[in-house]
């Protein structure tokens, strides 16, 4: 057998045509006839809306029609839940409030759609939209979590007693027996706030109805073309067989992307049926600043209790949680930062409550990380407050705590974002930590080298970050692997590509199954013509979900072709082998048939069959968990800061990732490299700074600064492999990993450079200015 | 955002009040102006056009000054929107006499912006508005001096 392609550095199929211009995008889509649209957005972040003319808009020469909320009749209403609503319980309260097409009777963030225009070009389209008059009665903006929580705050949503969107409260153990052993209890108070996701492709739809095929084709810069086809055709009063969702190459997803019913994917097709016409609309950086989903505000109110040798006795966290103006994504992003929240530590006693709050700002949804990253950043930052208080080494104390490798499947005992248990499957967490202290030379730094740059005068710092991500939920993903007549292999899958290298992970695991090249498998994602089930590309699931689901079919077919040659070459399946797209008796290599004509003989166009028989060498599989895979990693960086300038210099930063089975280690470290960028980001550069009226006032690239190339460290990544036993392949995700640990091991890198002063970090993302403004605050020692 | 500032004017405090009062002063003054009309009793309706880094529009708004007391302090109160946003403040005016022939203005204010002015001009608005105000105070002052050669 040929050596297997699972875990080698195949380059990207995808990338002559990415590199050289060929891949098409959204605004690639060129129909004729077509119209564009430009949106009217609010300035105000809440107000209540008076009045709208639109008359002018409707005259301006070019202008084809302009909607308003009026205008949708009964085709008016609030987009659909994205998530299943969490189960009703006892200490579970949650109000479900939708993303309007829009504007109806009031506004509730700036931005928000309130008319649509309709126009020959985009241009037109966009003078139009300055032809409409609007009234409104500003209000007072909901902005502060804990002040939209107070008696007498505005309310965001008026039918509401108040801005509470959801209410939960988890536990396991007992966090006061606890806290009454401990020898140490610190409280702290954790702030975290918001961050854009910034891909470089801003979103875009063009949506086209046949009225002739009486068919609608969508192509949506989606993560989740599939749930977008069900959604549509159910609003539009379609089958969902006459609706065909594209999501072509996308660049960059990282969450907002996914299954949103934004306003704009809900009124364009919407309107191409209204008016018979093609349409497009593609996103400004502007508006994306305004109308894209975002995340990651939090406030925490946080307590540990330890003993004196440092092992965690209890954690107790309440925290704030910012949705937004609406809260169609549920829960999912605080339940991921309450199962994130004991990072990689056996927690026995553990108790959680988290408020989410409506404010006058635009929607929270998952970014990158999704509530991940605020519950390893509390944990990290008490453990190193810890470390300081116990006078143990901040290495030593996580080792302490880490759950042992014969813990394993681990049961937290609280529930996870899809409400099921919280279980990690699989880990052996120290040899990856003392991976990560080998390469980046730890002890060295600690005992020699951080010692002699301080003599010179150098602010040095080093910081160490063990995490956790929960990846590869559920429910379930799907395939179609085919064998064509010219021995080449088509796959489709349901999930939508955003630059992750599906098209080579996905081909190497067919290639393996099926004895042919990589570059002879070629993928279809995100087309719901080519497969129509599924969920989407999301929490870190492409590989494991997806990826069984290939293998799974692909192991099918793999048995069909051994099966059909057997009986051609008249030689027992135990001795054939595929390789090179022929299968061979594995002592007699000229004896052989290439699977080119397998597949011919699969399909024959005369002649009798045995009765049941299927055509083809063509199989559908599918793969769903019994619950996710937790991936686990550990960041390590040293750091060099300029007091006077207080800007960074990442001098090592070091990656040691164990998402079980590796795919192609070339595109797990593209992986990690992007997503430390972001990680990077979220630490030092990106906030979006909303005022007390909720408006965003760096709403471009001039003033929301995200790291470019020359913020960026090499990036040194390693390898460990625990492979997951709940999937056939092993494999977990890592979509998120080079996120999460960021601003975590950042803060404790910074402190340990500037440990002159006794800087205690409890806030992301930072800035220079802000560790300016904190650093100044202490005294030198 | 806040705005304050201190100016001093090279003329006696009853001549600076009475050009204040002067609608035709007003939108000479105010840069970027395009009409100014009275409405009322001490209301104002009009245009001005401003430009913030990139971006531009013109604000169509009212003006109106209450709290008067002669001739020594009033508040000004702003509203305006446009195709760029809009803006809302509230000001006060304190005149003082700095004997031979020179008045201290002292000026404070709340402004509140909205809209593309305030998400991509944010970062400069400070320093137009800070422009604005002194040349319009500038121009007051030459015509404060113009006033008094005249006589």
């Amino acid at each position: 057998m040929t050596k297997k392609l699972i875990g080698q550095r195949v380059l990207r199929n995808e990338d002559p045509r990415l590199l050289t211009g060929q891949a098409q995008f959204v605004d690639d889509v060129e129909i004729p006839g077509l119209l564009h649209a430009a949106f009217l957005r609010s300035d105000h972040a809440h107000a209540r809306l008076l009045s709208m003319d639109v008359t002018a808009a409707r005259q301006r020469p070019g202008v084809v029609a302009v909607f308003t909320a009026e205008d949708m009749g009964d085709d008016w209403e609030p987009g659909p839940p994205l998530v299943s609503p969490p189960p009703t319980a006892k200490d579970v309260l949650f109000y479900s409030r939708r993303q309007v097409p829009l504007v109806k009777g009031k506004v509730r963030h700036a931005g928000e759609a309130m008319a649509m225009v309709i126009a020959e070009s985009r241009y037109i389209a966009e003078d139009a939209v300055e032809d409409i008059v609007v009234d409104v009665e500003p209000l007072e903006a909901v902005v502060d979590l804990e002040k939209a929580l107070q008696p007498g705050s505005p309310l965001v949503h008026d039918d509401l007693e108040s801005n509470l969107a959801a209410h939960l409260f988890q536990k396991k153990g007992d966090y006061e027996a606890a806290r009454r052993q401990a020898d140490l209890v610190l409280q702290r108070r954790i702030v975290i706030d918001r961050g854009a996701a910034a891909a470089m492709e801003n979103r875009g739809i063009v949506a086209q109805w046949d009225e002739k095929s009486q068919h609608l084709t969508v192509w949506d810069t989606t993560q989740a073309p599939i749930p977008i086809r069900n959604g549509l055709a159910s609003r539009l009063g379609l089958s969902e067989n006459q609706v065909r969702v594209i999501a072509p190459f996308i660049g960059g997803g990282f969450g907002p992307k996914m299954m949103m019913f934004y306003a704009e994917e809900m009124v364009i097709p919407w309107a191409a049926m209204k008016l018979k016409r093609p349409i497009k609309w593609i996103e400004d950086r502007r508006e994306n600043f305004y109308a894209t989903t975002q995340e990651r505000g939090q406030i925490h109110d946080v307590e540990i209790a330890l003993s004196r040798d440092g092992h965690i006795l209890g954690l107790k966290d309440v925290f704030l949680h910012d949705t937004g103006a609406y809260d169609p994504y549920g829960l999912t992003i605080p339940l991921n930062t309450q199962c994130h929240a004991m990072g990689p530590y056996d927690i026995k006693n553990y108790s959680t409550e988290v408020s989410v709050v409506f404010t006058n700002k635009t929607l929270v949804t998952p970014v990158r990380g999704a509530g991940r990253p605020q519950g390893i950043f509390v944990i990290e930052r008490l453990l190193d407050a810890a470390a300081k208080e116990l006078g143990i080494d901040p290495v030593e104390i996580r080792r302490r705590n880490l759950i042992p490798a014969d813990a394993f499947p681990y049961e937290h005992g609280i529930i996870d974002q899809a409400f099921s248990p919280l279980i990690l499957d699989s880990g052996n967490y120290w040899p990856v930590m003392q991976k990560a202290l080998e390469m980046i030379g730890y002890e060295k730094f600690v005992r020699e080298e951080q010692p002699r740059l301080r003599k010179e005068g150098k602010h040095v710092g080093i910081g160490i970050t063990p995490f956790i991500e929960s990846t590869g939920v559920g429910p379930y993903e799907g395939a179609r692997v085919t064998v064509e007549a010219s021995g080449k292999i088509h796959v489709a899958t349901g999930v939508g590509t955003q630059g992750q290298g599906h098209f080579t992970t996905f081909a190497q695991v067919v290639a393996d199954q099926l004895g042919v090249a990589v570059s002879d498998v070629r993928i279809v994602s995100g087309d719901t013509a080519e497969f129509h089930w599924g969920t989407g590309t999301f929490a870190s699931r492409g590989a494991v979900v997806a990826g069984n689901a290939i293998h799974a079919a692909a192991s099918i077919v793999r048995r069909k072709v051994l099966e059909l040659a057997s009986k051609e070459l008249q030689t027992p399946q135990d001795e054939l082998e595929l390789e090179g797209g022929m299968v061979r008796v594995a002592d007699i290599p000229h004896k052989s048939i290439s699977l080119s004509e397998l597949a011919s003989l699969a399909n024959p166009l005369r002649g009798a069959v045995v009765p049941g028989t299927e055509p083809g060498l063509e199989a559908t599989s599918y793969f769903g968990p019994r619950y996710g895979a937790t991936a686990f990693g550990v960041h390590a960086m040293i750091l060099e800061i300029d007091p006077e300038t207080m800007m960074i210099e990442i001098k090592r930063y070091v990656t040691v990732e164990d998402c079980g089975t590796v795919l192609n280690p070339l595109i797990l470290e593209g992986q990690i490299h992007g997503g430390v960028s972001l990680g990077i980001g979220n630490a030092y550069y990106e906030k979006l700074h909303f005022d007390e009226n909720g408006q965003l006032l760096n709403a471009s690239f001039m003033d929301y600064l995200i790291p470019s190339a020359t913020e960026m460290p090499r990036i040194e990544v390693g390898h460990m492999e625990t492979r997951s036993p709940l999937n056939e392949l092993g494999t977990k995700g890592v979509g998120e990993a080079g996120t999460i640990p960021v601003p975590a091991l950042f803060s404790q890198a910074v402190e340990d450079a500037l440990a002159d002063r006794e800087l205690e970090i409890l806030e992301s993302p930072l800035s220079p200015n802000r560790l300016y403004e904190l650093w100044s605050r202490k005294e030198a020692r | 955002m806040r705005i304050e500032g201190l100016y001093t004017f090279d003329g006696p405090r009853e001549d600076l009040w009475e050009l204040l009062r002067d609608p035709k002063v007003l939108a000479a003054c105010l840069p970027g102006t395009q009409s100014l009309r009275q409405v009322g009793e001490r209301e104002y309706e009009g245009e001005i056009g401003v430009r913030v880094g990139p971006i531009s529009g013109a604000f169509a708004g009212k003006l109106s000054v209450t709290n008067e007391v002669p001739p020594a302090s009033s508040t000004l109160t702003v509203e305006g929107k446009g195709k760029v946003g809009f803006l809302k403040g509230v000001g006060n005016i304190e005149l003082t006499d700095q004997g031979q022939g020179k008045t201290l203005m002292k000026y404070t204010g709340e402004v509140q912006i909205g809209g593309k002015v305030a998400s991509v001009g944010q970062r400069l608005f400070d320093s137009v508005s800070r422009g604005m105000i002194d040349q319009a105070l500038g121009k007051l002052n030459e015509m404060l001096q113009a006033r008094i050669a005249s006589r």
